[in-house]
């Protein structure tokens, strides 16, 4: 399983297809990240064979600029919408990627996605969970896709 | 006479999205009524009349497969196709939705030209 190609095959396709807007992976990170500045992060929980967890950490004006594209509306302030945008990408994510580690379909379900906001704030999964984290850079800065799971 | 689509999400994201995404598709419609979840829809069929009905699976209080079993009990409503969108298009969900009754899903993301092949027929 290539997660790495995994993560990058489904953020492109998603940001190409419905946010049209161009990103650009570079290499997973070699460290954790569990604290967040400025950021709104969306997260889906994996349960059932895999379990742990899908998340999307976007700084304020990515987040900003995503739901702007992704609504085709101008967005001032990080609100329900902006909210809501970065957890249904989690979801599209989360589903996508899926695929990837249960090919049946049926060996691991995914929660109702979820979004946090805030000036600081630490996210914290599974202890002992492999992980991997994506970086993608878009014209209004970077952001993060995490996969953090281990096998039930 | 104008047909009528309800998006059942419980994203608004998603519902807004739907909504632009079926009129760039130049699809026959003239109104498209929103519900939350799989509850808020039956409520909305209770009184409202809709020719097609573009549904979300995984949703808090009443999810899309439920949906379709209580949609199936009523003689009412049995008859309006439903097409899942779903993340897990293609998966073994979306066989128990079609096993359910669904008429066809489309997997998130999805383009205009996706949304018009699916839905074409059905309007």
């Amino acid at each position: 399983m290539d997660l790495q190609k995994n993560i990058t095959d489904a953020t492109t396709e998603i940001f190409e297809t419905m946010i049209m807007m161009e990103i650009t992976p570079g290499d997973p990170l070699k460290e954790l990240v569990t604290t967040f500045h400025h950021t709104v992060s969306g997260m889906v929980g994996l349960a059932g064979t895999f379990k742990g967890l899908l998340a999307i950490h976007t700084p304020n004006d990515v987040a900003k600029a995503i739901t702007s594209n992704f609504l085709g509306l101008d967005v001032g302030d990080i609100d329900d919408d902006v909210k809501d945008a970065i957890g249904e990408l989690a979801n599209m994510l989360a589903g996508n990627i899926k695929q990837a580690i249960d090919t049946t379909g049926k060996d691991v379900t995914l929660s109702i996605p979820s979004a946090v906001h805030g000036e600081e704030y630490t996210l914290n999964c599974l202890a002992n969970a492999e992980w991997m984290i994506m970086p993608f850079t878009t014209p209004s800065g970077e952001f993060l896709v995490e996969l953090q799971f281990e096998k039930a | 006479m104008g047909k009528k689509i309800l998006i059942v999400d419980d994203s608004n994201t998603m519902r807004k999205i739907v909504g632009r995404s079926l009129r760039q598709a130049g699809l026959d419609f003239d109104e498209v009524f929103e519900a939350g979840d799989g509850q808020e829809a039956l409520n909305l069929l209770a009184t409202q009349k809709v020719d097609l009905i573009l549904s979300d699976i995984n949703m808090p209080n009443m999810d899309g497969l439920e949906f379709l079993r209580q949609k199936a009990a009523n003689p009412a409503i049995k008859g309006i196709p439903v097409v899942m969108i779903s993340t897990e298009a293609g998966s073994d969900i979306i066989g128990e939705a079609t096993s359910l009754g669904a008429a066809g899903s489309i997997k998130k993301p999805f383009t205009p030209d996706q949304v018009s092949a699916t839905l074409g027929a059905l309007l």
